[in-house]
């Protein structure tokens, strides 16, 4: 039973990682943004299974939906293309 | 995607793996099943023995019963957070409404956003009230129920919470409230002969044949409050229109 908790937990934290890299490397910031968080819903697989529920309330409330709706709204503010 | 990305993530992710199975079969990491002394003692006290909380969540005991002082220095950052937001924003003359024409969202949107809305805030309310009995509490229900304002805003505008009430000044009178009653409620058994934020001989355990834990169960709703009310009100705050916003402020010309 372990072993199957063991590996969802590694594959979250793949997809979590895959998607922060795409999330660092997208010149799009809104997509950047979704990139974003999509990390945040792996990561908070990976609390659920490494037995934090506490956290993962606050985690999933914050990085999903406050955090990213914060950032949609600064993208607002300013240009939507990163510029180098 | 290019091929630059993928062979980088390859490289990663074989890193990760390589990594991970070697400290697994390799490095033979000890894997520990008993729990440490200190983890021990808040396991067999958080709702049996003398120095309980008679909570059988023990972290919200911990949260806000034997690490107290911790999390209300935590509130009061928070608080200074959601200060120094307003005093950026710094705006005092009222807004003046801009209507902009369009068609908005179509009504699949609007309309589910009103059922979801509803069920948010009884699932945050659960999370929050529940907190000294499952996992939870105020701080995780509070952040729960500012979805509902944020859905509201990008599904229909800030003018259909504003327009009900719901304006800035609003939501900072109910988060005033809220820490208001949290810092009564720390100074209390200092009034009854404890300490500050002591527990359990002050508060009682059980409220008309119901487990409230002492105080936990009123720590979580007022931090519920406060920290549902913070958020919106910088929501309201950061969902001005740029126009508007310069208009008020008086600085830089289009």
């Amino acid at each position: 039973m372990i072993f199957i908790h063991l590996v969802i937990l590694a594959i979250s934290m793949i997809l979590g990682f895959v998607f922060s890299y795409l999330a660092i490397m997208e010149e799009d910031l809104l997509k950047a943004v979704i990139y974003s968080a999509g990390q945040g819903v792996m990561f908070s697989i990976a609390f659920y299974i490494l037995m934090a529920p506490d956290v993962l309330l606050a985690y999933i409330a914050i990085a999903i939906g406050i955090y990213t709706a914060l950032l949609v709204f600064v993208i607002s503010k300013t240009e939507r293309k990163e510029v180098v | 995607m290019k091929r630059g990305h993928i062979i980088a993530l390859g490289v990663f992710i074989a890193l990760i793996l390589l990594v991970s199975l070697g400290i697994t079969f390799v490095g033979k990491v000890p894997m520990t099943t008993d729990v440490r002394p200190l983890g021990l003692f808040y396991l067999k006290n958080s709702y049996f023995g003398n120095y309980a909380a008679r909570s059988p969540e023990v972290v919200t005991s911990i949260l806000w019963d034997y690490r107290g002082l911790d999390t209300l220095f935590e509130t009061g950052v928070f608080f200074l957070a959601i200060i120094s937001a307003l005093a950026l924003f710094r705006i005092e003359k009222k807004e003046e409404k801009v209507k902009e024409k369009g068609e908005g969202f179509t009504f699949i949107v609007k309309d589910t956003v009103r059922i979801i809305s509803v069920l948010i805030v009884a699932v945050s309310a659960a999370i929050a009230l529940h907190g000294h009995l499952t996992p939870g509490g105020g701080f995780q229900g509070g952040s729960a129920l500012a979805v509902v304002p944020l859905l509201i805003i990008v599904a229909f505008s800030k003018y259909a919470l504003e327009g009900r009430g719901l304006t800035k000044d609003t939501a900072m009178i109910v988060r005033s409230i809220g820490l208001i009653s949290i810092i009564i409620l720390v100074l209390i058994p200092l009034a009854a002969g404890g300490y500050l934020m002591q527990n359990l001989p002050v508060f009682p355990s059980h409220i008309l044949g119901q487990l409230t834990s002492g105080s936990l169960v009123f720590y979580n709703l007022f931090e519920y409050i406060a920290v549902g009310a913070g958020f919106t009100a910088v929501f309201l705050l950061l969902s001005i229109p740029e126009k508007v916003f310069h208009k008020i402020i008086g600085g830089e010309k289009e």
